[in-house]
């Protein structure tokens, strides 16, 4: 199985000041990635070339084989996307909402598999409800439906545990280990909740001011920085090296 | 995937307290001009009784009943007024909720994850304001054919077929302001800034170029003088030739000749005042397509 997401010569810039400086990185399939940064050191504007949201300034990114910006429509087809904050539309219900993004990703049988996907995710209760009724945790339960309901083999999480509480941060945990071990799915997440990262990644990268200082697996990082206690100390290390 | 779109817009829309409202609105304005128009019929047929009535004692033979020399559907003439006013804002609010509370809520970006191109996006969008657009309007044209009906008791098929193309003029109105409510999302970051935008061209169009072009000068709100002042002077030659192009000037002036209660024309000379409309509603089409290819959906628009 080749690479699920490739970044060669990566580099992005808005107006002057460049966010991403020629990255380099490869992402098995299979991979739980955890993708660290302080605020602004271009996570996001990764995730949104990865999305084909935006084009890079220079260089490619590959995701499922398929070139970000000659074959988006590949692209599209086998990514799902959970932002930041999601709110979808609120006067509609979750189901109705859920369908409406898989018309888009061109799923045969849409109301059936937003059944299937909120049965799997054990919130079919939430089906016929607002969204504009949600909690955050219900809102961010939905956003991973709409993420998976085309069944795609990336998927991107942006800050997923953002105004989450403990108990939802547990939950969405679970879920994307399940996600990865039921359905094979690849995942590619920014974050700062380090406690979740050496939980849930299989790897983990560390951008700084738009460049990629590091890259490995927790095992390796671990082993790499025996002295340091946890995942916290290492990634503030790392940022103090390179600052 | 423009059906999907458009189709998703409807039911959102449908759903909006604000938008519910203002259809309500034009709904009521609709019915208030038949109102005012029966009260005015009304008033009318009374006086024409008790001037039959004191004439008759007097000896005096009675002129013509003054309600058979009016057009039945001049009853409708304030239509002509509330659809650019109430009409025309109902319409930016329902182009600029369309994009802008899909950029403001991040959904957007969910939705360009997808297979969909950014054509088909706008293009569900406008799909979507047009029929949203037309069932008001047919609404419309519904309660005004009640009120006619009411206040005359029948209505003939040629009065009908007037109304119907009057409501399908006011369509194509009615999508120009839509298309200006979309655009200005698309140009500007600030939601706030992107109404307030679309808001100065409602008012440009409305009110500031129908200055320009007959407000200066005076005696044209005389009926029925049409071009009191010659043009031989420069000024007035801009202000005549500009006239052409004002799209609110031209809605009126065809719709008076649709209702039949201007100065009748051929249907060819009321066709060259819808082209301005229609050219302009084209444009905007296409600029709002444009636009879109390069819009940045990454970036939320300040929900302010």
């Amino acid at each position: 199985m080749g690479p699920a997401i490739e970044f060669r010569g990566l580099s992005h810039r808005y107006d002057t000041d460049y966010v991403l400086r020629d990255i380099d990185l490869t992402i098995e399939a299979g991979e739980i990635f955890g993708f660290l940064g302080h605020n602004g050191a271009g996570k996001t504007t990764a995730i949104n070339i990865l999305t084909t949201l935006i084009e890079p300034t220079s260089g490619t990114a590959m995701v499922c084989g398929y070139d970000v910006v000659n074959e988006r429509s590949q692209v599209t087809k086998c990514i799902g996307y959970l932002p930041a904050e999601v709110r979808m539309y609120g006067h509609l219900t979750a189901a109705e909402n859920l369908e409406f993004f898989a018309k888009l990703s061109g799923v045969s049988d849409p109301a059936s598999a937003v059944i299937e996907t909120l049965n799997y995710l054990d919130c079919a209760d939430l089906a016929d409800r607002r969204v504009s009724s949600f909690s955050t945790g219900m809102r961010q339960r939905i956003g991973i439906a709409q993420a998976i309901v085309h069944r795609p083999k990336v998927l991107f999480l942006d800050e997923p545990t953002s105004g989450l509480d403990p108990l939802g941060v547990r939950q969405l945990r679970e879920t994307i280990l399940r996600l990865n071990k039921e359905l094979g799915l690849t995942v590619f997440m920014n974050t700062h909740l380090l406690s979740e990262v050496s939980r849930v990644c299989t790897t983990i990268g560390v951008l700084n001011h738009g460049e990629l200082i590091y890259k490995d697996s927790i095992e390796a990082t671990t082993l790499r920085f025996p002295n340091e206690e946890s995942l916290e100390d290492i990634y503030v290390r790392m940022e103090g090296a390179s600052s | 995937m423009i059906l999907t779109i458009a189709s998703n817009q409807i039911l959102a829309l449908r759903r909006q307290t604000v938008f519910l409202a203002l259809l309500g609105t034009l709904l009521a304005m609709t019915a208030l001009a038949g109102v005012l128009g029966w009260s005015s019929h009304q008033t009318i047929v009374r006086v024409y009784d008790q001037a039959v009535k004191i004439l008759a004692t007097t000896g005096k033979p009675a002129p013509p009943n003054p309600i058979t020399l009016k057009p039945t559907l001049s009853l409708l003439l304030n239509m002509v007024v509330y659809i650019p006013l109430v009409g025309a804002l109902l319409a930016l609010l329902l182009g600029h909720l369309s994009i802008a509370d899909d950029e403001t809520s991040g959904i957007g970006r969910l939705v360009f994850s997808r297979q969909i191109t950014r054509t088909s996006y706008v293009l569900g969008k406008i799909a979507c304001a047009a029929v949203v657009l037309m069932a008001i309007l047919v609404a419309s044209l519904l309660v005004s054919a009640v009120s006619l009906l009411i206040v005359n008791r029948t209505i003939s098929v040629s009065d009908f077929g007037r109304l119907t193309i009057f409501y399908s003029l006011s369509w194509l109105y009615l999508m120009l302001f839509a298309l200006v409510g979309m655009v200005m999302v698309l140009v500007t970051r600030r939601r706030s800034l992107a109404l307030l935008s679309a808001i100065g061209v409602w008012l440009v169009i409305t009110f500031v170029i129908p200055q320009f072009t007959s407000g200066l000068r005076p005696t044209s709100s005389l009926n029925p003088i049409t071009s009191p002042v010659g043009t031989s002077q420069k000024f007035f030659k801009v202000t005549a030739y500009a006239r052409d192009y004002s799209v609110a000037e031209q809605y009126k002036e065809a719709s008076g000749r649709i209702l039949n209660t201007a100065t009748s024309e051929s249907i060819g000379q009321t066709l060259q005042r819808v082209l301005p409309i229609a050219g302009l509603v084209i444009i905007l089409a296409l600029l709002a397509i444009r636009i879109i290819r390069k819009h940045d959906f990454s970036r939320s628009v300040n929900n302010e």
